[in-house]
């Protein structure tokens, strides 16, 4: 990046929509100065500024990496369509927020995969850094790409284009890779023997070192590593504790508006409800903790480094949390006096105490989220998401009566076994909320009831007891949401749905193999970016590429896998074994309920990890 | 009492809107430790307000706000508060103590002064300054919440001249008409008959009914 291309980059901004995502400048931002010896890592987060500056995972990293003084940690985002096209056409590549280098000058490149249409995003942010979108095309100049988050853990659909994926826990490990890159680079190491010391470290995935063979029908028949040395394999990194690992004193604050503008604290990782279409549940096992002190401490210094009024209690289910009541409280005792709002953004509907409801309340009413997920009581234990109407009618009720009027009920259509009467059954239980609020004497309820119905298309995803099921056709899909749309014609309800074609790529690249990353690529050749969003969807050109590629969507989507199909994602142990996803998956075929394990473990095959998780 | 400050916004940051700044303010003002004043209600809010909002894209060196305090505070025990809670591109210049009763800066606005720096046709457009200024009206369709409206910004213009290369203007900025700079590039543009040119801009001042500096009266 040269000067007169660093004076370009402003004439740009002042054509562009929304500039402000270009400028970096935000409170507690730096330009770590580049040294001899500090190792370079661009944090790039495959979604618009708005989106990634909401993610937790980038602001642990980003304060960790940059915390090590042997190396520093810019971040890069997925521009707007008219600042990447304006980029292409002026001819400068894609630069970092902090010091607007550009990709080619860092050691390493780390995408985020948060979301699987986001990967058309890594490669058009490839192809603007002007690193070759290949992996064996990358010369010894280039950077090395690695790639973590929670679809890394089907990592397959990306290998063409990563060279190394980072499994499980980040925080140590995106720290060992950038030092040990950094190192073996300025010691002249050549980019393969680079990657061959990373495959050696517990956590890492380098997929030039292992083959996949299919079949004629195109079924994966084995998976191997190519050379000696490599684990067959790969364990996820998991850090058991949790109190002892770093966690941000201080996060970047935006200057314009992003999706969530508040500190959010991890109070636990992991989750033992055991839904059986949750991937983030089995993914994160064990559940860890952290305590209550250490969590105050945090919010005092994140609240003074930062000067944000809201403070959200993060998990997977914050419900569960130990001392949930206790935290509450001790922080509005400590907070409330500098105004500063406590909030939950996931709860669940049976441990959602009144008094959470109250404390929360006092200061910050927004709207409260719930999740049945299915709409009768079978497909709930089907699914293992143990609640029942009761539980929901008197959270409601209570919320209700403390003076909320509007709620969002999230639930999913095209569940296994679903039938027509469980859909229905989504449209009685909202009725049935509606009912609750009206029973609430007129005095005691505030105005202005809104009950929002949102209604996804289930997604079957890797290392979940769904992994084998088949995915609804875009013809059911559609009349479902059709039934349901008209059942839910009723003043006071809004219903929200998702697209489904969306849905169905999701299933695509969710449980894909390798062959998929050809289709990815020629998706993006035709134009596919920013798949995410509604505008620049394009399902059409998605579709030509799996036929460009002779592949079929269904044959990844709707297609059911037996017990016996070597799976592209089951050389990865991710601590839950395959053998307890397939009973669970027999369970819920019976409608048995699998009960939360803090009860008493159900061996789901953590246990084998040492330390995590004591029987 | 309050505390009327000058602050600047420079570089980068000019591409940050109006609603940001205040956002950004506000959380700077949290984290400066100040005694601050809330308003009322259901939504407590820290009190704070702005002369005149400056456009996306425009630098400004000495923009106005007042901040409502709960307690007396030095002006230097201010500035050195804020500014270490505030980044270095968003930086206060000057404090000034005025009792609470003191009318709000954006009620006694009056006009502002630019730097207008034209990235095109410079020599052109500083040439016709003088000439543009013997039209007796300047009528430009002009932007409002009632759709585009004929705006005759002529008597807008108090001061017009070129100044190292650059355009120096003072142009009304008050509740009974406003001429914002890229109004006033609109109407030269027109003059001479070319395509509007991109410009930098920098709002350099502040003032009241008697052109005397906002922060001074």
């Amino acid at each position: 990046m040269n000067a007169e291309q660093l004076a370009r980059i402003d004439e740009l901004l002042g054509r562009v929509d929304r500039p402000a995502r270009y400028i970096g400048g935000e409170m507690n931002t730096q330009i770590k100065p580049w040294e001899e010896g500090r190792a370079s890592f661009a944090f790039c987060f495959p979604d618009t500024y708005e989106v990634a500056m909401s993610h937790l995972g980038m602001k642990i990293l980003y304060y960790i990496i940059n915390k090590e003084p042997d190396m520093l940690c810019e971040r890069v985002f997925m521009p707007w369509v008219d600042m990447a096209d304006a980029l292409r056409q002026e001819g400068i590549p894609l630069f970092s927020l902090e010091s607007r280098r550009e990709l080619r000058d860092f050691d390493i490149l780390g995408f985020t995969l948060q979301y699987e249409m986001s990967y058309t995003n890594i490669l058009e942010m490839l192809s603007l850094g002007q690193i070759p979108l290949l992996a064996g095309e990358r010369g010894e100049e280039m950077p090395i790409v690695i790639a973590g988050g929670p679809c890394a853990f089907n990592p397959e659909p990306l290998v063409d284009f990563i060279d190394c994926f980072a499994i499980g826990d980040g925080e140590r490990l995106s720290v060992e890779i950038t030092r040990l890159v950094g190192q073996l680079r300025r010691e002249g190491l050549k980019r393969a023997e680079i990657l061959w010391r990373l495959s050696q470290l517990e956590g890492c995935y380098v997929p030039r070192y292992y083959q996949a063979k299919y079949d004629e029908r195109g079924i994966l028949t084995s998976f191997e590593p190519t050379r000696e040395g490599v684990p067959v394999r790969v364990r996820k990194r998991l850090e058991l504790d949790l109190e002892a690992l770093d966690f941000p004193e201080e996060i970047p604050v935006p200057y314009t508006q992003v999706v969530h503008d508040r500190i959010a604290l991890e109070i636990m990782r992991g989750c033992t409800r055991g839904c059986r279409f949750c991937q983030a549940g089995m993914l994160y096992r064990p559940v860890r903790e952290r305590s209550p002190e250490r969590l105050l401490e945090l919010a005092e210094k994140l609240i003074k480094a930062t000067g944000y009024e809201e403070v959200s209690l993060s998990s997977l289910s914050s419900g569960d949390y130990g001392q949930l009541a206790e935290l509450i409280r001790a922080l509005m005792d400590r907070f409330a006096s500098q105004r500063v709002a406590v909030s939950l953004p996931s709860m669940r509907i049976d441990s959602l105490v009144r008094q959470s409801l109250e404390e929360t309340r006092a200061v910050r009413k927004s709207g409260l989220t719930l999740a049945p997920e299915a709409g009768t009581q079978r497909l709930r234990d089907v699914i293992n998401k143990g609640v029942t109407e009761e539980d929901l009618l008197r959270s409601v009720t209570d919320a209700f009566e403390s003076g909320w009027s509007s709620v969002k009920l999230y639930f999913m259509i095209g569940l296994p076994t679903e039938t027509d009467e469980d859909v229905l059954g989504i449209a009685r239980t909202a009725r049935k909320v509606l009912d609750a609020y009206y029973a609430v004497p007129k005095e005691r309820r505030a105005p202005g009831l809104r009950v929002t119905v949102s209604a996804s298309t289930f997604v079957p995803k890797p290392f979940t007891p769904f992994q084998w099921a088949a995915q609804d056709s875009l013809d059911e899909i559609k009349r479902k949401q059709a039934l349901l749309r008209d059942a839910l014609r009723v003043k006071g309800l809004s219903f929200n749905w998702h697209e489904p074609e969306l849905s169905r790529l999701e299933a695509c690249v969710a449980r894909g193999d390798r062959r998929l990353g050809a289709v990815i690529l020629a998706a993006w050749q035709r134009g596919c970016r920013l798949d995410g969003w509604r505008e620049h969807f394009k399902y059409d050109a998605w579709l030509e590429a799996f036929a460009a590629c002779n592949l079929d969507p269904d044959f990844y989507a709707a297609r059911p896998r037996g017990e016996q199909e070597l799976l592209p994602w089951a050389f990865i142990d991710a601590g839950v074994t395959q053998r307890y996803l397939w009973l669970e998956n027999e369970r819920a075929s019976q409608g048995i309920v699998t009960p939360d394990c803090r009860h008493g473990c159900e061996g789901c095959g953590l246990t084998r990890f040492p330390g995590a998780c004591i029987a | 009492m309050k505390m009327l400050v000058v602050f600047s916004i420079r570089d980068r940051l000019k591409y940050i809107g109006h609603l940001d700044l205040m956002r950004a303010m506000q959380r700077a003002l949290r984290r400066s430790g100040l005694p601050l004043r809330y308003s009322q209600g259901f939504n407590p809010h820290i009190l704070l307000g702005f002369a005149a909002p400056l456009s996306v894209g425009s630098q400004g060196l000495r923009e106005i706000m007042e901040v409502p305090l709960s307690a007396p505070c030095s002006p230097e025990d201010f500035l050195s508060a804020l500014n270490a809670a505030l980044p270095p591109l968003l930086q206060c210049v000057s404090a000034r103590e005025v009792p609470d009763d003191y009318p709000a800066p954006m009620s006694r606005l009056a006009a502002a002064s630019y730097l207008i720096r034209p990235l095109e046709h410079q020599e052109a457009l500083l040439a016709a300054l003088p000439g543009f200024l013997t039209q007796p009206s300047i009528v430009l369709p002009k932007k409002t919440k009632r759709g585009l409206q004929d705006s005759d910004i002529r008597p807008m213009i108090h001061r017009l001249e070129a100044r190292d290369g650059q355009i120096d203007a003072l142009l009304q900025q008050s509740p009974s008409g406003t001429c914002k700079p890229a109004l006033l590039i609109a109407g030269l543009a027109r003059y001479l008959d070319i395509p509007a040119p991109r410009c930098e801009i920098v709002r350099t001042g502040l003032y009241d009914a008697g052109l005397k500096p906002l922060e001074e009266a």
